[in-house]
């Protein structure tokens, strides 16, 4: 399966809200704390509905939380 | 016989540790997850390794001390293998409503489920090796008389619950230390 080249800038975003903790952005995206970690380096890809709850908590679009080099 | 069995056996041995030991290598923590706590599902998956894992050597040592037909002919090691099934069993289940209740967030996530989903692979992969292993143990002990205990049928279809508890619990362990390949 290959692997998708997707990059994000959760890490930052929390730090400028009010630096949020992993935690807490896994409180408010239903998810573990676990996940937010393998998100924020990269181990893993999440669903387009994390990616939109991401987005929004950030109030931010998704293209401005993920990047996804158009050469993968 | 032996003289075709042996070499089989000590290939498959070899070849059995070395898959063990490349295992075990890749279930060492990642470096930058370590000192994270596991996830209900993971700890699950750990109590699930150690609770087949004593049941497993619990039943591979009432067979060794009562025979293969205990369940036909042994009323005591019979009341010891229902204690160790439904024991078993219900610890593990026991075991997951008490991490549940524990974890205050969320339980389960898209990741976990992912984890969970995967895990199945490696199930099915250890529940047919179990049925491997007893058709061929079966067939050759008991092809000269042509019939096997009835009691046979209990300890297949238990032995192979067990694996495939077994197999769901490590593949959750698995999952836990490998990249989750992207979906996208």
């Amino acid at each position: 399966m290959p692997k998708a080249n997707i990059a994000n800038h959760i890490r930052r975003l929390r730090f400028e809200h009010a630096e949020m903790t992993q935690q807490e952005l896994a409180d408010l995206v239903g998810c573990t704390r676990q996940t937010i970690i393998v998100l924020e380096k990269g181990r893993y890809v999440p669903s387009l509905s994390l990616a939109f709850d991401i987005a929004r908590v950030f109030s931010k679009t998704v293209e401005e939380v993920f990047d996804y080099p158009t050469n993968g | 016989m032996d003289a075709v069995w042996a070499p089989v056996a000590v290939i498959s041995g070899v070849l059995v540790a070395a898959g063990m030991g490349r295992f075990l290598w890749s279930l060492r923590p990642q470096a930058d997850m370590s000192g994270l706590p596991p996830t209900p599902l993971e700890k699950l998956g750990w109590v699930g390794l150690g609770v087949t894992i004593v049941v497993g050597l619990g039943l591979g040592l009432l067979v060794g001390l009562a025979g293969a037909d205990f369940i036909d002919e042994n009323t005591t090691a019979r009341g010891i293998f229902w204690l160790l099934m439904l024991g078993g069993t219900g610890f593990w289940v026991a075991s997951w409503r008490y991490l549940k209740r524990r974890s205050g967030a969320t339980v389960i996530d898209e990741r976990d489920r992912a984890i969970l989903a995967r895990s199945l692979s490696v199930e099915s992969i250890i529940v047919l090796l179990s049925l491997v292993g007893w058709t061929i143990v079966l067939t050759e002990v008991y092809s000269d008389e042509g019939v096997m205990p009835i009691g046979f049928l209990q300890l297949i279809f238990w032995s192979t619950f067990i694996s495939g508890a077994f197999g769901r619990s490590l593949g959750i362990v698995m999952g836990y230390r490998r990249e989750i390949p992207a979906n996208a």
